[in-house]
């Protein structure tokens, strides 16, 4: 019984997230396609219409009179853009540097990989992007290499731990017993190991990822105006929320979905995975 | 027992060095000259090559790294020209705000996090734990900055509980003061109330399977003394180590409570430095909670130490 309530859990959390994941890709993809306004198109004559007041504008215009509904869907694509670019190149880097500091195991190089990698974590998140931001610039790029680096460590570490757990493991020491290249033992036996646990975490990282683009957009320091960003439309909406609550809704509510999208998912993969193991 | 204390002591100091390098070498690659941007675009060459001498910025790298350094050792983190004053001084006025909202919303969510987390542990596989886990996962992924304004709206605008926006210092009275401070505390706790919540579940569910568990229920003691002396106690080793370090991190991370509640503190500061581009504070502001984060991090991990017992007799048998 137990056990079966834990499976619809899962899977609860599995259906759930994809859904919610789906319908951010396709956001962005719509926004390739049709939205309803230009999305920096100022209409200084339609400002501040509240949602349902216009059939036009469904979720309304903000101080400069845009579309609402238009800078959701187009905020999705650079959301995306970001999040899936920097998460990316952090998993990249992560693993390579997990790889090689396992694979060597000893000696100074790997220390110092991992040394580095505890420094790394030892930053508060959203200073360490602040930081990157500061050295790179404000705007896309910054946010995008601020995010890549707070990603290295949780891939590096997943990467060298499981590494070392399966070191013992009778494949591996077959794999070695031929003396095969190292760059082999990582691509034909570790890989096929270490991919799922990869794929989930990637899923996982991409939920905080969408965290500190936004927070760097909220504070000014991630995507720039006039780009339509969710964060940025919340740090505009601050001058105006306390008369215009609306303003706050649609951009708000769209990250906490997206977050718990990618963050449902990556819970459902994660327990799926560790049931199939066990 | 020292052995342990001498090895977690020598791995902090390491990362310090590491964080200290990083964080020099991030900064050393900002474009733009730091004299030059003090003196602003119009400054005559000659002026600018004076001041980066005065301030030493035509040193090589590794002496002003070394300078810089030996500095942070005696906790001179260096001096803004944005304000014209010592970031030690800045932080010191600021510092009462950002340690009060880490403070009470530590303390709002490791209270949460036990309650709920133990009940979602002794009730595993029910609605009451389901209930739990899902609320989590909701109040972790709901951005702060966004809660915080819905908060305003809410029970600021609309009901009058709490102040808008501003701090009033507790030499003001205890009650303005709390008052200013809790609805900020609230959002904070959300936000870090779901990783602990997750901790003291998972522990607590460990030490549920113990066989001391099974020793105190065939002597039969009440379910209370059961969990509340046996389990809670033995599960509570690893959440007390994440509980110290989020505490110690979200000194760092009020940045976004703070701008959203017009919060003096040092998260305010630190984005004025990076907005204003002044080096040499956002350097100071960065190593000073860093250090902060080292040092209550391995001070928990020792605390821990002595509080468990399993690992307390085992250095006392080395």
């Amino acid at each position: 019984m137990a056990a079966n309530r834990r499976r619809i859990q899962e899977r609860f959390q599995l259906i759930g997230g994809s859904v919610l994941t789906a319908l951010v890709v396709l956001l962005c993809l719509l926004s390739f396609v049709w939205v309803p306004h230009d999305p920096n198109a100022m209409q200084l004559s339609m400002r501040f219409i509240g949602p349902g007041e216009n059939p036009q504008f469904i979720l309304g215009t903000d101080y400069f009179g845009r579309d609402i509904l238009s800078r959701i869907i187009y905020g999705s694509r650079s959301i995306l853009l970001v999040c899936v670019l920097a998460v990316t190149a952090g998993s990249v880097i992560g693993s390579l540097l997990g790889a090689i500091a396992g694979i060597v195991k000893k000696g100074p190089i790997s220390g110092l990989i991992m040394r580095s990698i505890d420094g790394l974590m030892a930053f508060p998140g959203i200073l360490l992007a602040m930081m990157m931001v500061a050295a790179v610039g404000k705007g896309r790029e910054g946010a995008i290499v601020a995010i890549s680096v707070f990603m290295i460590p949780p891939f590096a570490r997943l990467v060298y731990s499981l590494i070392l757990d399966s070191e013992n493991s009778l494949f591996i020491k077959a794999a070695r017993s031929y003396n095969i290249s190292k760059t082999r033992l990582l691509r034909k036996h570790y890989l096929p190991l270490l991919l799922p646990r990869l794929i989930t975490l990637f899923t996982a990282c991409i939920g905080s990822a969408i965290m500190i683009e936004t927070s760097l957009s909220f504070l000014g320091l991630g995507i720039q105006p006039p780009n339509a960003s969710w964060g940025l439309m919340l740090n505009e909406a601050r001058q105006h929320f306390l008369q215009f609550p609306y303003l706050a809704m649609a951009p708000g509510i769209a990250i906490a979905l997206s977050v718990l999208g990618f963050n449902l998912l990556g819970d459902g993969l994660n327990d799926a995975l560790s049931r199939r193991r066990s | 027992m020292f052995g342990y204390i001498y090895k977690r002591t020598s791995h902090a100091i390491e990362v310090l060095l590491i964080v200290s390098i990083i964080t020099f070498a991030v900064l050393q690659w900002i474009p733009g000259d730091a004299a030059q941007l003090i003196l602003g675009a119009e400054a005559t060459p000659e002026k600018v090559a004076a001041l980066r001498t005065a301030m030493g910025l035509d040193r090589p790298w590794y002496i002003q790294y070394w300078d810089w350094l030996k500095g942070l050792f005696q906790l001179d983190l260096g001096r803004s020209y944005l304000f014209g004053q010592e970031v030690v001084t800045l932080i010191q006025q600021r510092l009462p705000v950002t340690m009060s909202l880490a403070a009470f919303s530590m303390i709002l969510a490791s209270v949460t996090a036990i309650i709920l987390g133990s009940m979602a542990a002794i009730k595993k596989n029910t609605t009451v734990d389901y209930i739990s886990t899902s609320l989590m996962q909701l109040g972790s992924s709901v951005p702060a900055f966004w809660l915080g304004m819905l908060f305003i709206v809410y029970f600021g605008l609309e009901l009058k509980w709490f102040p808008v926006a501003g701090y009033v210092s507790p030499d003001h009275g205890l009650g303005p003061y709390l008052h200013s401070i809790a609805l900020p505390s609230i959002v904070l706790a959300i936000g870090e109330v779901g990783m602990l919540l997750r901790t003291v579940r998972t522990s607590m569910l460990d030490s549920l399977s113990q066989d001391f568990m099974d020793m105190a229920k065939a002597k039969g003691l009440a379910s209370s003394t059961m969990y509340l002396k046996y389990a809670l106690r033995s599960a509570m080793i690893a959440p007390i180590n994440v509980m110290g370090l989020q505490f110690a991190k979200m000194v760092g991370g009020t940045v976004v409570v703070e701008s959203v509640f017009g919060l003096p503190g040092v998260g305010r500061l630190v984005l004025v430095a990076v907005e204003q581009r002044d080096i040499f504070l956002f350097q100071g502001l960065v190593m000073f909670i860093t250090m902060l984060v080292i040092l209550i991090s391995l001070l928990v991990d020792i605390a821990v130490m002595f509080i468990n017992p399993r690992i307390r007799i085992e250095m006392q048998g080395e």
